[in-house]
């Protein structure tokens, strides 16, 4: 067990009315893969997006734990928090159009040390410096071109994953990393997600339909339904319990 | 040859390299970044005026007034764009639209300062070369554009500029990836629009005489025509669109083609506007990435 890395208290969100998410008290990031599951509306995204701040709670508090440190991160800016260490990746296909892969890993090395207006002399020293780690992933992940534009959706979607490893994070959230990736490419995704979470200070909450992977790579797993986080156990538990079994997997799971 | 060095020639060409200096910066702005600023004659107009004002009627040195109106632009860009500029793209459309109208209008308004519909002049060169006064201060406009066309074709491959280019492209994902956006933008912003206002001090001493009527809308649509037919998201698209609209009338067929002394102030203006739209509704529909076209 690690230590824990979020700490989420008493968080609600409601679109027009409706509650998307109420969490009472949760804590996260004690394990290197966490799983988060639940059916489709449960606000599992929702949740991810509160913590990022992606989008505003209506009221609660997250605390974030960085190297033992207390720091609350409930008012601060999506790339404030990513900064300190926590991203996310996405469900839906997110891309810079005019970004090859190449340049999309260089923006996402970058800091603001070489992002001033009048530093425009500094890209062959970035470049320099970023070179290993990017060849390292574009060797492990082959893509059809690496060296221009990702293709494919699944290739955008791993590009994804990558342009937020290379931030070496603390704490990363993963949307349905592998939905619409081949069986190959999610089988490097998760040994990778296991050897991150092994080898650096990096945990993982993943949330994914794909049940057999969550109960493959997750050490502890949330279930969450109408908002709520309504159970949290080993895999064996989860998958044991009647309540998932009829709210989840009776209905999705045949 | 001293005739033409300081004839209508060197003028224009003083001009058109104004012009492409503000169509430059507008594709850093709005080609690069993909901020919407309808308010170029604001931003040039409140650089030139300023500079009037603080050169004639407070008799402040020449080189200051050109610093303390461009940084009055920057100020006033920087104020602005706290406001707007995380705004959609409509609203930062007006209110840059907005703030042009205001700098035309105070420029008519306030003659204690501007001397409103009169005009403000005479705004000298900023040196005293005979007849190659003015040759020089075009060569003066030209190394300035330059700079700032230079400026452009590095940063496109530089650290900065492809932040530029991930926000114009998905904002929200580069704030996922930790970049301060909004504050990037805001600073961008400033100071390329208070190097608009440099280039409406250069255009001041250029023109000698500065009237309100130079701060009409015209101005930002021209430097926007021009930059949509060269190709916005092209380093050299505001140039090749400033030529091929600017100096192709103002210089090639106003000094080459015979036009009747009476059809040149009336007719010409309007077939000039004529074409240029023309023009830009041929582009967009056949070519909507500009003349030079994508990147390959």
């Amino acid at each position: 067990m690690a230590e824990k890395k979020l700490h989420i208290r008493n968080v609600a969100k409601s679109f027009s009315g409706r509650t998307v998410v109420d969490v009472a008290d949760l804590t996260l990031g004690t394990h290197g893969i966490e799983g988060l599951i639940g059916p489709n509306g449960a606000g599992k995204t929702t949740l991810m997006n509160l913590i990022i701040h992606r989008l505003k709670m209506d009221h609660g508090q997250v605390i974030y734990f960085p190297n033992g440190k207390e720091l609350d991160i409930s008012n601060k800016r999506t790339d404030e928090i990513a900064r300190l260490g926590i991203v996310k990746t996405n469900q839906v296909i997110q891309d810079f159009e005019s970004l090859s892969i190449r340049d999309s890993l260089l923006l996402s090395l970058s800091t603001t040390k070489y992002e001033q207006f009048y530093k425009i002399f500094s890209e062959n020293k970035l470049r320099k410096e970023a070179k290993g780690e990017i060849d390292t992933y574009l060797d492990y992940f082959r893509f059809e071109n690496p060296g221009g534009h990702a293709l494919s959706a699944g290739e955008k979607k791993l590009l994804d994953i990558i342009r937020c490893l290379v931030l070496k994070p603390k704490y990363l959230l993963m949307d349905e990393p592998t939905a619409g990736l081949s069986e190959e490419q999610t089988v490097k995704v998760i040994e990778l997600m296991k050897r991150k979470t092994e080898e650096e200070d990096m945990s993982i909450l993943v949330v994914e339909h794909d049940l057999d992977l969550i109960w493959n790579v997750s050490e502890l797993v949330y279930f969450m339904a109408e908002g709520e986080i309504l159970l949290q156990g080993t895999p064996e538990e989860i998958r044991k319990d009647r309540t998932v079994a009829v709210k989840y997997m009776g209905v999705s799971h045949v | 040859m001293a005739q033409f060095l300081s004839g209508y020639a060197m003028y224009s060409f003083s001009s058109i390299v104004v012009f492409i200096g503000l169509a430059t910066l507008l594709h850093l702005q709005f080609g690069v970044t993909g901020m919407v600023n309808f308010g170029v004659v604001g931003f040039f107009g409140l650089g030139m005026y300023s500079f009037g004002v603080f050169l004639i009627q407070y008799q402040i040195p020449y080189v200051i007034s050109m610093l303390l109106a461009t940084g009055l632009t920057g100020v006033v860009a920087l104020g602005l764009g706290k406001i707007i500029l995380d705004l959609d793209s409509q609203s930062i459309l007006v209110a840059t639209l907005a703030i042009a109208t205001v700098v035309e209008d105070l420029a008519t308004t306030e003659k204690w300062l501007t001397k409103g519909v009169i005009g403000l002049g005479t705004v000298p060169f900023p040196f005293n070369l005979g007849p190659y006064s003015q040759a020089a201060y075009f060569l003066l406009s030209l190394v300035l554009t330059v700079l700032i066309v230079l400026y452009a074709s590095k940063l496109e491959s530089a650290p900065y500029g492809r932040l530029l280019m991930s926000i114009r492209d998905n904002e929200p994902l580069a704030q996922s990836l930790g970049k301060s956006t909004s504050r990037q933008k805001l600073y961008f912003f400033a100071i390329t629009s208070s190097l608009m206002g440099l280039f409406g001090t250069l255009h001041a001493s250029n023109v000698h005489f500065l009237v309100p009527r130079m701060l009409g809308p015209g101005v930002t649509f021209t430097v926007w025509i021009a930059l949509i037919l060269g190709g916005r998201k092209r380093i050299l698209g505001g140039l090749v669109g400033t030529l091929a609209t600017i100096g192709l009338f103002d210089f090639v067929i106003e000094t080459f083609v015979p036009i009747p002394a009476s059809a040149q102030s009336q007719l010409m203006p309007v077939i000039k506007l004529w074409i240029y739209g023309l023009a830009l509704m041929l582009i967009l529909m056949y070519r909507p990435s500009g003349i030079l076209g994508e990147k390959k």
